[in-house]
């Protein structure tokens, strides 16, 4: 009898101690994160500091799953923050009006440039990216410079058979970087030249990763030699993690604008503008760019150690209209195509 | 109708009648059906038989199809192997160190699916610590081939156990007889031990299919661009947002998978033909022939150094600098893993609700399928089907049953996925009790005017406390450790620590990722030496791993 009684109760304890106490805090924000959890966490911790507001976050490095999040949760928004991802990701949510419009006050106190904010008011830039080449030095000094291998410096070097079995990139199905880039050859070639192209990379192709951060880990391991990738990831595995890895930006580029945004019915949109206004200022910039080795969007905040300034890149003209109307078009066709 | 269908169909009648009784049938049956079936149709007629029919076009989907099948068999062909060489050598009593084979071999059982992966990375990878460091080659570990070897390691222990089942059963009288007739040493083994183990094999091999076509962590961590179903169809939710893909996808997985489950269940484990004279023969079994004896342990030794690599490399992870570069000892990357110790307490709380849920579920339901009750049967059914559904299907079906409903978001869901998910485990544990349970006791209580509720709660609870532990320490392990359920139900406040491990594998801070796949562990183990204190017995997490 006592021993029942004894597990009776255990078992109401352990139920009842799973279920948290209500606290009287300050309403939290709920924020869905495309970066990194190390810059998340740090950006986080410092507009808690500032607001008093509590941040819970779900940081996964891939836009396209918190994007269907979203979509998924539209009846019910959970979240009341999607930052990070280029605004390719924002800007279909915006149209499905899933987002909320909002000018930041700080953005013009900062004079932003127009450039990188959302002339609606859907979402607003806060950090820059762009693509480029990257190769694992370690390997390629062992292996192809005794074959006198010339380093890659246009996309068209990468289609180069040295590189053959050598290569890795995100895949342009999962990851927005890959999109970009197949994006950024059909604007370099035509639709036509550009699948030629991306047929004779395929060929060099050792795999497409699933997630875009996988990339660079396959390249940093030494598991490839050479890589397209964003140039940020790149340069903060060299210097946070010591990798052996050269970055060369390719004339004719692609760029992403890292947005955040306001998902409409979100249980705190008060904090949600306070968490708009904080990315806007530049303490988080400065750690996005310190730690994440992004562009920052604000003059005053300084460019990232080992990058070239933004405005020196080479950018292809790039058409965001055209590449938001044919990305599932694109995507399927890589599916049909290219197959992997 | 004879007198004894009579008594029978008298006995139905009576325990139907018990309205308590009759209430706590539909109850369960109500949960079952919600919790198990619910969600298995909904991603089942998620998508439209015209999205059904396009299967074929998608040449991405019918590689990933073709992968898994073949991943399948090679997998499945050397875990068996591997299982039969560790049962073979464990129930010979002249083999040495069969005790110590049989304690490594458990190990892999205990490890979280990506860990093996994760760890031959470390050990075998381009900056593995004997490729790159000690041996100084360039191997690549990525692909099918490293799948291969992880999913041998991480799956022939769920071998071994079926194997050494059936092997120790089978009587060495045969054996004996066999010789005496003449035959010698390898046809003793040919058509004897070998014969006799065969149900156990063609089991053994069944259940390992289930988990190998399963294998979501360790496909997640190695496969690199092989595409694998079990892998695609979060891939097509992770890069694409589409849930309509991703349902086809779990779809595709599920009719292989429930087709092993049921060869297994109703055909292989019923044609069990273990030696007439039951157990409890004193024979002594035969000397192995040395050459045998040799060769069984030169291997078993070698798989038991590959096991204890999975270990050794994690926990030296998490104290070396720069994996492959810079060897020397650190505790920076605790300092990092500390900061997110709060996702194990997270891990902890919705493990502790799913063991809670699985032991008293499958406690409850154990106990009304052991009633002649009309139905129980489909009960039954309903409380092992889970064991034949991949993880991932029932992660892609929890987010399109109850995603929109207030359990979405929450720790519940997940908790409730996972519980259900491992529902035949604690419903097993429960039935064998309950067969070990003198029927004679309950019928006392009966006859002096106990109902059937009151039998349950006086008779069977304090004699299943047992059940209910084992139950709630396999759920919990499992939960705390799973990661195909909880890439899919995953949202803010409820990160766990093993997509947090997950993440950190994918991004190179391998560090970090040891020192908390080390927490992790020392739960794990902790919470299996709780149990042991309590029941007295070493919980077993055999089922479909994922």
């Amino acid at each position: 009898m006592m021993r029942r009684m004894w597990i009776g109760w255990l078992v109401v304890a352990l139920l009842v101690g799973v279920v948290p106490p209500a606290t009287a805090q300050q309403q939290k924000i709920v924020v869905y994160s495309a970066l990194p959890d190390l810059e998340t966490s740090l950006i986080h911790r410092e507009f808690t500091r500032r607001t008093g507001i509590p941040v819970e976050a779900l940081s996964v490095a891939a836009a396209g799953t918190l994007q269907a999040r979203i979509r998924a949760e539209k009846d019910r928004p959970r979240a009341d923050i999607f930052v990070g991802g280029s605004r390719d990701f924002h800007i279909p949510l915006a149209r499905e009006g899933l987002l909320v419009k909002y000018r930041s006050p700080v953005a013009a106190e900062a004079k932003i440039s127009p450039a990188y904010l959302d002339p609606d008011g859907y979402w607003h830039g806060w950090y820059l990216g762009a693509l480029s080449i990257i190769i694992n030095t370690e390997r390629w000094d062992r292996e192809l410079a005794p074959r006198g291998v010339r380093k890659p410096a246009t996309w068209d070097d990468l289609t180069r058979a040295e590189f053959k079995g050598h290569f890795v990139m995100p895949s342009p199905v999962t990851t927005g970087g890959g999109y970009i880039f197949v994006a950024v050859q059909i604007f370099r070639l035509g639709e036509d030249r550009a699948w030629a192209y991306l047929k004779a990379l395929n060929a060099n192709a050792s795999q497409y990763t699933p997630t875009a951060p996988g990339t660079i880990t396959l390249l940093e391991r030494g598991e490839a030699i050479v890589a397209m990738m964003w140039a940020h990831e790149a340069i903060g595995a060299r210097i946070l993690r010591a990798a052996p890895l050269e970055v060369t930006v390719p004339p004719d580029t692609g760029f992403e604008i890292g947005a955040v945004s306001i998902i409409k019915g979100g249980p705190n949109p008060e904090g949600a503008r306070a968490y708009v206004d904080f990315l806007m200022t530049r303490t988080p910039q400065d750690i996005n760019a310190r730690y994440g080795f992004r562009y920052p969007v604000r003059a005053d905040v300084g460019v990232p150690t080992g990058a070239t300034p933004f405005g020196q890149l080479k950018f292809v003209k790039y058409d965001l209209e055209w590449a938001i109307q044919n990305q599932a078009r694109i995507r399927e066709r890589w599916t049909r195509e290219i197959g992997r | 109708m004879s007198p004894l269908a009579v008594l029978r169909w008298g006995e139905v009648r009576r325990q139907a009648a018990d309205p308590g009784l009759a209430l706590t049938f539909l109850g369960a049956a109500g949960v079952l059906v919600l919790f198990v079936l619910y969600p298995a149709f909904r991603v089942l007629l998620y998508p439209s038989l015209h999205d059904y029919l396009a299967i074929p076009q998608s040449l991405r989907w019918m590689q990933a199809a073709h992968n898994s099948l073949v991943m399948m068999v090679i997998s499945t062909l050397s875990a068996t192997f591997v299982g039969l060489l560790f049962a073979f050598a464990t129930t010979r009593p002249d083999i040495p160190g069969r005790r110590f084979f049989r304690n490594i071999a458990m190990l892999p059982l205990f490890a979280p699916p990506f860990m093996v992966a994760f760890a031959y990375i470390l050990m075998f990878g381009r900056l593995g610590l004997i490729t790159h460091t000690l041996l100084g080659m360039t191997a690549n570990i990525f692909g099918w081939h490293g799948l291969w070897m992880v999913q041998t390691v991480a799956f022939f222990p769920l071998a071994m156990l079926i194997i050494t089942g059936v092997l120790e059963a089978a009587n060495p009288s045969l054996e004996h007889a066999a010789r005496n007739l003449g035959a010698d040493e390898w046809s003793v083994l040919r058509t004897i031990t070998l014969a006799l183990a065969r149900p156990g094999i063609a089991g053994a091999m069944l259940v390992v299919a289930i988990s190998v076509l399963a294998d979501f962590g360790n496909a997640v961590v190695i496969a690199g661009g092989f595409p694998l179903l079990a892998t695609e169809a979060w891939f097509r939710m992770e890069g694409m947002g589409d849930l309509k893909g991703a349902a086809l996808v779990v779809a595709m997985l599920l009719v292989p998978t429930v087709a092993l489950f049921l060869l297994e269940r109703y055909w292989v484990s019923r044609r069990a033909y273990t030696t007439i004279t039951g157990r409890g023969s004193r024979i002594e079994r035969p000397p192995t022939p040395p050459l045998l004896k040799g060769l069984v342990v030169a291997l078993c030794a070698l798989v038991s150094v590959l096991i204890l690599l999975v270990y050794f490399g994690v926990v030296a992870g998490a104290f070396t600098a720069v994996w492959g570069r810079d060897w020397s000892l650190t505790l920076s990357h605790w300092r990092l893993a500390q900061d997110r110790i709060w996702t194990l307490w997270t891990s902890v709380k919705i493990g502790v609700i799913a063991g809670v849920m699985t032991g008293v579920v499958g406690v409850v339901v154990a106990f009304l399928t052991s009633r002649s009750l009309p139905l129980r049967n489909c009960l039954d059914f309903l409380a092992v089907l889970p064991g034949a559904l991949p993880g991932v299907f029932v992660g892609v079906g929890f987010v399109l049953a109850f995603n929109a409903t207030p359990l979405g978001g929450t720790l519940w869901i997940l908790a409730t996925a996972l519980a259900f998910w491992h529902l035949p485990m604690g419903y097993q544990a429960a039935a064998a009790r309950l067969k070990q349970i003198e029927r004679s006791i309950e019928e006392a209580a009966v006859n002096l005017g106990a109902s059937g509720l009151r039998v349950l709660w006086d008779v069977y609870v304090p004699l299943l406390f047992r059940a209910l532990v084992e139950a709630f320490a396999v759920s919990f392990i499992r939960a705390v450790t799973n990661v195909s359920i909880v890439i899919f139900l995953i949202s803010p406040g409820q990160v766990v620590a093993t997509f947090v491990i997950l993440n950190m594998i994918q991004n190179n801070i391998w560090g970090a990722a040891g020192a908390l796949t080390t927490m992790l562990l020392l739960l794990t183990f902790a919470s299996i030496g709780l149990t042991w204190l309590l029941v007295g017995r070493v919980v077993r997490t055999t089922a479909v791993a994922g």
